[in-house]
């Protein structure tokens, strides 16, 4: 008993492992992911549409539909989620993760008041009246700095502007004050500079809380801001994971060492060079090439990796990649000027 | 929102006002003489004259009309020829007992056709089977399955009474028949509006909320049906006031419908316009009702239109 409680309290925020995802039989959106998030890190799940970031975070959030096939183990502050049937997930899921959707607009119900669908969090799950539930719900409000919450409160979605929305998702994921809260790009459906006091708030309430986040992004930007640490995913599956720092400045897979490449040209922005990017396209789901699914668009590629899917492996303390040639760009047998580097590398892939 | 309102209301009265013509100069284009119908047995052209000048048909059309519109303006509707009575004392019991059967045939129609909605949306296995009973039901003429539902709870079961009238045992046969034929209306509107509501991205987030099934099919999704519903049954509730002429004539229930066939019969004109007056004024009241009760319902329609 008193292991289990002490269990519970030194758990990470997030751990998966061999986390699969499927739809139906030839769809395999995520494979074998293991990923952690301790207590009050913000990790970061980096990727392009259809890399599986959504299916992992929906797959963590127990959200995904009854169509999809999971397997793996879900740990959730200790408590082991994937093996609690759907009742019994439903009513412990509100204390142990709250979820930020991308818009909010649509995740909001239109016809219900913002403040009452926080309240009914604390009605449902914390035994509150509705009369203590309206106050907590307008300290919620207030919480994520909105100004004159309790008029706030009374007012539906529509009436509120895209940064008011998302920090009412916000109030709502953080309300019950859960150990982990899953960020479903929160700040791309906002203009810049909402995105950025959305960004402050997230890291303003980030201090007094012991959450672990998981926030999925595409945003290079956000990541540097935001996260301690960083996964990348490809195909399905997570092909770098490392502390943020050691993701920007020691990239190992070559597919991070792309996504990094185009965000550095966009920056440095000099106008008439081309801008890098990583040429072809990720395989289509359950059309994916034997062997690494990154080979195909890879400079380094070799036969090895037509051949064989690389794992997750260690390549420094605390950094593992996926990938049979890992190691800082400009490796022996790639060409370091990006630009040139695209056209030679299919030369020499053939 | 008042203003929006007010818009309605002004159409909504040009409406009736367009009835009030059409309705008018058909009355000239049926057949017939009113003073033969008054006085079936008179054989005397000057006494057939006589009534003839006694309701001003002899004179012309648009003076007619000027004179019965003036009245109407004034809120008189004119003289039953038959039943020498005001038209509006005629009309006003016929109306309540219409009335009485187009909101039992409303009430009837959205249970019905709500729980074959629900029923549709939630349980995959009985899918078929409403689209079947759905089919059916919009298939069977109204007389047809009025006369079937008495033939069967009235003759063949004696558990209804096959006697009209307006008791609350007469009423059941009809409502339930309006019900029955209004309710795959509301299942189809039902059952898209909940299978649009379970995938959206707020069911999502109230299930990852933790909320149990039911709280959310109460106070997420079933809150999201009811204004689509509600334009229904105020278009249902006008309609069915301005008269349901088959249900009241396969069940004998004396409203508004009978009325205004036995009228038609008798070439009593006045009364024929009254109803038709009393029908149009229905469906415009209705509708800006249906249209009051949605700004209720969803807060999005009080700043639109």
């Amino acid at each position: 008993m008193t292991a289990g409680a002490a269990e519970q309290l030194s758990g990470a925020a997030l751990e998966l492992s061999d986390l699969n995802v499927k739809y139906g039989a030839k769809v395999h959106a995520v494979r074998n992911a293991c990923l952690t998030v301790e207590a009050g890190q913000v990790v970061a799940l980096i990727g392009e549409t259809g890399s599986g970031k959504s299916s992992l975070a929906l797959a963590a959030a127990g959200l995904l539909p009854s169509s999809a096939t999971i397997t793996g183990r879900v740990m959730i502050a200790g408590q082991d989620v994937s093996a609690m049937d759907r009742p019994g997930f439903r009513r412990v899921r509100a204390s142990l993760l709250g979820c930020i959707a991308q818009d909010a607009m649509a995740a909001l119900n239109p016809v219900v008041p913002v403040g009452r669908q926080i309240a009914e969090l604390f009605t449902q799950h914390a035994r509150m009246s509705r009369q203590q539930a309206a106050e907590a719900a307008v300290a919620a409000l207030a919480q994520v700095e909105i100004r004159q919450p309790a008029a706030v409160a009374r007012l539906y979605p529509h009436q509120l502007s895209g940064g008011m929305r998302q920090r009412v998702m916000i109030a709502m994921a953080v309300a019950l004050s859960p150990p982990l809260i899953i960020a479903d790009e929160p700040t791309t459906a906002l203009d810049v500079s909402t995105q950025a006091e959305i960004l402050a708030l997230i890291g303003e309430l980030r201090e007094g809380m012991r959450s672990g986040f998981l926030w999925i992004t595409h945003d290079m930007g956000v990541v540097a801001e935001l996260a301690d640490w960083a996964a990348v995913m490809y195909a399905g599956r997570i092909v770098e994971q490392a502390p943020v720092q050691q993701i920007f400045d020691a990239p190992a897979h070559p597919y991070t060492q792309g996504l990094l490449q185009t965000r550095r040209d966009l920056r440095s922005g000099a106008a008439g060079t081309p801008l890098f990017q990583i040429l072809g396209a990720p395989p289509a789901p359950g059309d994916e090439p034997a062997g690494c699914p990154f080979s195909p668009r890879c400079p380094r590629a070799t036969d090895v990796c037509a051949e064989s899917d690389p794992p997750l492996e260690p390549v420094a303390a605390g950094h593992r990649a996926a990938c049979h040639h890992p190691g800082p760009s400009g490796a022996p047998g790639e060409t370091p000027a990006p630009a040139a580097a695209a056209p030679a590398a299919e030369g020499e892939g053939s | 929102m008042a203003r929006a309102l007010i818009r309605r209301l002004v159409f909504g009265i040009i409406a009736v006002a367009g009835v009030v013509v059409l309705a008018f100069l058909l009355e000239f284009v049926v057949p017939g003489d009113p003073a033969k119908a008054i006085a079936p047995r008179a054989q005397s052209a000057a006494v057939l004259a006589n009534i003839r000048t006694q309701l001003h048909l002899n004179q012309p059309l648009i003076v007619q009309f000027a004179d019965y519109f003036g009245n109407l303006l004034r809120g008189n509707l004119g003289t039953s020829y038959i039943q020498r009575q005001p038209v509006a004392s005629l009309i006003g019991p016929r109306l309540l007992t219409t009335g009485v059967l187009a909101l039992a045939g409303v009430i009837a129609e959205v249970i019905i056709g709500g729980a074959l909605g629900i029923a549709a949306t939630l349980y995959g296995r009985v899918r078929a089977l409403v689209s079947a009973i759905n089919l059916t039901l919009l298939a069977v003429p109204v007389f047809v399955l009025g006369l079937l539902l008495l033939l069967l709870f009235g003759f063949r079961l004696g558990i209804a009474p096959v006697t009209g009238g307006t008791g609350p045992g007469q009423l059941v046969l009809p409502a339930l028949t309006l019900g029955l034929i209004g309710a795959p209306w509301y299942a189809q509107i039902v059952a898209d509006q909940m299978q649009e509501s379970l995938a959206s991205s707020y069911v999502r987030t109230a299930v990852s909320k933790g909320l149990s099934d039911s709280y959310i099919l109460r106070r997420h999704v079933l809150r999201n049906v009811l204004s689509p519903a509600l334009t229904m049954v105020g278009l249902d509730l006008g309609s069915y006031l301005s008269g349901v002429v088959t249900v009241e004539v396969v069940f004998i229930w004396p409203g508004i419908g009978l009325l205004a066939v036995n009228s038609l019969h008798n070439l009593d004109r006045p009364v024929v316009m009254g109803t038709v007056i009393v029908g149009a004024v229905a469906v415009v009241f209705f509708n800006l009702f249906a249209d009051v009760l949605r700004m209720f319902v969803d807060p999005r329609t009080r700043e639109e239109a």
